[in-house]
């Protein structure tokens, strides 16, 4: 299974950044114990209220344009972990989902990456537009977070192999898992948004949540088998059952809604939307068929279809042999 | 052949039969194949298909017992029947004579007295038993055609229950409050730009009326208020705009939502509904547009519905006119 070594891999890297955040948020918990004596047995149930209020200002500015206002959905200052540090958003979530932004010292490396893989269409300043300020090829990526940028170029959809296509199609990634979030940094730099690059906590996921969630609010696209389907105009949803689809980019999509899927904001929450990952992963990806080839899900009639033909075929083919004459 | 000799055999009380001795199988028989001239060989090649079937069907069994996994079950169960099969049939194919193999056989019809002395005895009889029995026959037909109007009933039953006012109305109502499956009210802040949901009126998420008829999609198409239709000014405050999920041309649910292109698509036969302007459809073979609820927010931030819908949901129906315009 290819999820937990990106997994650790991830957390490794998250690890660069959270320790001096978490060594600076007991050091901040220390001093509030010195002013409030007697409330250090309470610490650490305050420690979350404490850090969301102290954050705020900490945080900077986020353009929140992308998320909702619904309590752990993906909003950090609705969320129950909040780490901010020096104006800079670092970290938010629930126990479900880990929201992450990029180191900000990667953003260095990102620019030189997004000048020479992304600003061709985008523009040097991500904005979408031409040095004359006329509209480029690209659309404006400024304020769209990080995990949109994260999503887009570790699907490989970019950067764009046609860019007249109707849409990017999956391919394999031009740039790495580390290239992508240095882009991410780079990009966020200019407009520090969200949503941040998520890490899904499947372990706690309830499968049959999501499966209900899965066949309610993903289904009508990706179809009930996740075989994805054709839409309107050639567009079409893709297929889940790729197992190189992460629990990571998964996440991703539903919180970003690229291209003409929709985003889910406020309707499920972090937890929820963990369900529907652990869903995908582990029972779109690793169908089970006990009763033979599963033909990819695609439904009765191709069943059906492939049952006839192997089937009534092979009899015929057997009658034929029993009743040739010498 | 003539009447004489019909004649003449019904005397013999013998049956016309051409005799025709069975040839005695000889390896020089013209009905012996190229294979069966060997036998031998032949004999081996097939008693080793026999045999590998017979340790197949054998591996099956031990298979089947010990409760091997799906494919072990399947692959020896039909391997060892497909071999057994295959060592019979090149059993009768290539060690049997080959026909075609010709058998007369004698004259099918009774001689033309018997049918005569069977015709007159008929006759004969039906004045006092072979007759019209009007009482019987009556009866029969009455319990047969109350066996036929019965077989109607299950086809009737087929159909599901009565659809009662549902064609008419759905649940929502002034004041009903948008809910989603789980039974949590839609505010302001829940939904961004481009976010689709399936709401139900409070209470009703969770039944099976309130999921077939009273199915809403909630779509968030942009930050500010939303005009869709003339008439229609306030139904879509922030851009919360609400459509009946259920399709006008077969009820399918309408769940596909293009958020770039803003089209709702039907999945059963790729109906397409404009969300900015009413949900006209703009291809496919729905008749209307999809029914759109009117919106307002409460004292508390909560979305809830102005009224029911203006027209009745889902497929249309031969009391029902269809128009393009505003399915009205």
């Amino acid at each position: 299974m290819p999820a937990p070594r990106t997994h650790a891999r991830r957390s490794r890297r998250r690890l660069q950044f959270l320790l001096p955040g978490g060594l600076l948020s007991v050091a901040a918990l220390g001093v509030l114990a010195l002013f409030f004596p007697g409330a250090s047995a309470q610490a650490s149930t305050t420690a979350k209220a404490s850090a969301v209020s102290n954050s705020v200002k900490e945080c900077g500015s986020v353009n929140l344009k992308g998320v909702s206002t619904t309590h752990n959905s993906g909003n950090p200052f609705h969320s129950d972990n909040l780490v901010c540090f020096d104006g800079v958003l670092i970290r938010y979530g629930d126990s479900a989902i880990t929201y992450t932004n990029p180191p900000t010292s990667y953003a260095t490396a990102g620019k030189l990456l997004f000048d020479q893989t992304c600003s061709s269409c985008h523009g040097t300043e991500a904005n979408g537009l031409l040095p004359d300020g006329k509209a480029n090829i690209g659309p404006n990526l400024q304020g769209v977070g990080a995990a949109t940028i994260d999503f887009w170029v570790t699907t490989g959809r970019m950067p764009a192999a046609d860019v007249a296509a109707v849409e990017a199609e999956r391919k394999p990634p031009r740039l790495t898992d580390k290239e992508a979030l240095e882009v991410a940094a780079y990009v966020n730099s200019l407009d520090p948004s969200v949503p941040a690059v998520p890490t899904a906590n499947l372990k706690d996921a309830n499968l049959a949540d999501g499966a209900n969630l899965f066949q309610l609010n993903c289904a009508a696209c990706h179809t009930i088998t996740g075989a994805g389907d054709a839409l309107a105009f050639g567009t079409n949803a893709p297929s889940l059952q790729n197992r190189q689809v992460t629990a990571q980019q998964v996440v991703e999509a539903m919180r970003i809604g690229p291209a003409n899927m929709p985003r889910f904001s406020g309707n499920l929450s972090d937890a929820q939307v963990r369900d529907v990952v652990a869903y995908v992963t582990e029972k779109i990806q690793h169908p089970s068929n006990p009763g033979g080839l599963g033909l990819g899900g695609v439904g009765p009639v191709a069943e059906g279809f492939v049952a006839l033909l192997l089937g009534v075929g092979g009899l015929a083919l057997i009658c034929f042999w029993i009743g040739e004459r010498s | 052949m003539s009447d004489e000799q019909e004649h003449g055999h019904v005397q013999e009380h013998e049956p016309t039969r051409t005799k025709v001795p069975m040839p005695i199988a000889t390896l020089s028989d013209p009905h012996l194949g190229d294979a069966a001239k060997n036998p031998a060989r032949a004999e081996a090649i097939i008693a080793l298909i026999l045999l590998l079937g017979t340790i197949v069907i054998a591996g099956f069994g031990a298979a089947y017992w010990d409760n091997w996994n799906p494919w072990a079950i399947g692959a020896t169960m039909g391997a060892g029947l497909f071999l057994l099969g295959f060592g019979l049939t090149a059993w009768g194919k290539y060690l049997m004579p080959q026909g075609p193999f010709v058998e007369e056989r004698h004259v099918l019809a009774s001689s033309s007295e018997e049918r005569g002395s069977m015709a007159a005895a008929l006759v004969e009889r039906s004045a006092v038993v072979v007759k019209r029995r009007k009482l019987l026959g009556g009866i029969f037909a009455l319990g047969s055609g109350i066996f036929g109007i019965v077989a109607i009933f299950p086809l009737l039953r087929s159909l599901g229950p009565p659809p009662g006012t549902s064609l008419k109305g759905t649940d929502w109502k002034k004041g009903s409050l948008l809910v989603d499956s789980n039974g949590r009210s839609v505010n302001h802040g829940t939904l961004v730009v481009g976010g689709i949901m399936t709401v139900y009126p409070e209470g009703l998420q969770n039944t099976s009326v309130g999921q077939a008829v009273d199915q809403t999609v909630l779509i968030r198409v942009q930050d500010s208020d939303l005009v869709t239709a003339e008439g229609r000014e306030s139904w879509a405050p922030a851009g919360y705009v609400a459509y009946s999920k259920l399709c006008t041309h077969l009820g399918c649910p309408v769940g596909l939502y293009e958020q770039q292109l803003e089209l709702l698509v039907c999945p059963c036969h790729q109906s397409m509904f404009n969300v900015r302007n009413g949900a006209v459809p703009q291809f496919g073979p729905a008749p209307r547009p999809l029914p759109q609820l009117p919106l307002y927010f409460d004292a508390n931030g909560d979305l809830r519905a102005q009224g029911g819908y203006d027209q009745a949901v889902g497929p249309g129906y031969f009391e029902r006119t269809t128009t393009k315009e505003n399915g009205t």
